[in-house]
């Protein structure tokens, strides 16, 4: 019974690359940024924990659906506050997919003394930029 | 036993590498390559993380006295700790065709397993040594990792439990119920499990580290980031989202307002005040 057990079954292991993120971390720039700043950073941090390429296209739709429900919100609603409201609702939403998708993986990398690495930089400029990105396309889509 | 071997032996089971080193140099030449003396040297090298030369002299000690399931041990987990998995694997595989009961063995085998992914696969192996020696160090040690790659940190803290009950002696089951301790956002019985290992082992780093950001994380100043700590992000910030979206729902758009600037302002003492208060105590540290 202990055949399969004895016989080897390792993997081989691709170069480590850069150090991913942790994915907790990412609920700041979530929050702050909205669902394309989520997702962004989800499908980069995807990348350094090798996720297939399944996962990341599955985060980048959860981004893009976060961003739409947006968009409906502000098509049907009156002054910016609701807007601002499924902002934050959405990233955070997109942020669970992410966290869904990636704490094994993170968990792991870990293991193996990989990571994490420091996510202040990127997570100011991903809930910055990301965040400018959609108030400019919200802008021009629904006002 | 010859008796300088007893006494590198001691000197590295009180975590006196360097000093088990100088006495296994200083070994007659007929006695150095001995399978014993090397796995004690290996030892003493992995102690001081040289793990380099922990293969090299694994590898010398295989050439000297053949094939040898505690030299293979050695081997292959330097050969893990430089990144060569499968060779890791197929040195393993080789001792455990020696000795196929061998619990270091077994153990080894599964954290490599667990380290690539395959936690299944490692749980078996567990079990198997788990069977042959439920409580050996080494078997907790590897069953507590294993909780932890699985996720699951209740079960991880309770095994640790169970380890620093066997061997309240072990500074290392001190260490790990610190660590799964941590893990669960337990920052005073985190504390004081690294505080009993550093205690109990003053020589070892990761130790006196451990217990240092652990007095960074009790400060005063540190409290009100604990329910984070405790329940998690994910608990935590749902929680607060879910209150502004509600009491806005519910018609009060001020109280809404005040506690989400309230959030705000607490987000940005949660990425302020740590780095302050870290360099604050390391300084009353040094």
């Amino acid at each position: 019974m202990h055949d399969d057990l004895f016989s080897p079954t390792i993997r081989e292991q691709r170069a480590p690359g850069r150090p991913p993120w942790r994915p907790e971390s990412i609920v700041y720039p979530a929050f702050f940024g909205g669902p394309l700043a989520a997702a962004t950073l989800g499908v980069l941090n995807g990348r350094r924990l090798a996720l297939p390429t399944s996962r990341l296209l599955l985060i980048a739709v959860a981004g893009l659906a976060g961003f739409g429900a947006r968009v409906v919100v502000g098509a049907f609603s009156d002054g910016s506050s609701p807007v601002r409201l499924a902002g934050t609702a959405t990233g955070l939403l997109v942020w669970l997919v992410v966290l869904a998708l990636q704490r094994g993986p993170f968990r792991l990398a870990a293991l193996r003394g990989h990571g994490p690495a420091r996510l202040i930089g990127p997570g100011f400029a991903a809930a910055i930029g990301c965040g400018l990105l959609e108030a400019v396309l919200l802008l021009v889509l629904v006002r | 036993m010859n008796a300088a071997l007893h006494h590198a032996q001691a000197l590295l089971a009180t975590g006196r590498p360097e000093q088990a080193l100088s006495e296994l140099s200083a070994l007659p030449a007929n006695e150095v390559t001995g399978s014993y003396a090397m796995q004690l040297r290996c030892a003493a090298l992995s102690q001081l993380d040289r793990w380099a030369e922990v293969g090299d002299a694994a590898r010398a000690g295989l050439g000297a006295n053949g094939p040898d399931p505690d030299l293979l041990l050695w081997l292959g987990r330097s050969e893990h700790e430089a990144g060569r998995d499968q060779v890791a694997e197929r040195v393993f595989l080789d001792g455990l065709a020696l000795a196929p009961n061998d619990v270091d063995l077994l153990c080894a085998y599964a954290d490599l397993c667990a380290s690539d992914g395959q936690l299944d696969k490692a749980g078996k192996l567990v079990e198997l040594a788990a069977a042959r020696a439920p409580q050996a160090p080494v078997v907790y040690a590897t069953r507590i990792q294993l909780a932890h790659a699985r996720g699951d940190n209740r079960e991880a803290q309770r095994i640790s439990r169970e380890f620093v009950g066997v061997h309240p002696e072990n500074p290392v089951a001190h260490a790990l119920l610190g660590g799964t301790s941590a893990a669960r956002g337990q920052v005073d019985a985190a504390y004081e499990g690294f505080r009993q290992a550093a205690a109990a082992r003053p020589t070892e780093q990761v130790f006196a580290e451990s217990a240092m950001e652990l007095r960074v994380a009790r400060h005063p100043l540190m409290l009100p980031l604990r329910p984070i700590l405790r329940f998690g992000a994910v608990k935590t910030w749902l929680t607060a989202v879910l209150l502004v979206i509600g009491l806005r729902a519910a018609g009060l758009p001020v109280l809404a307002g005040l506690l989400g600037f309230a959030w705000l302002a607490f987000c940005v003492y949660s990425w302020v005040v740590p780095p302050l208060v870290r360099k604050r105590v390391l300084r009353g540290w040094r």
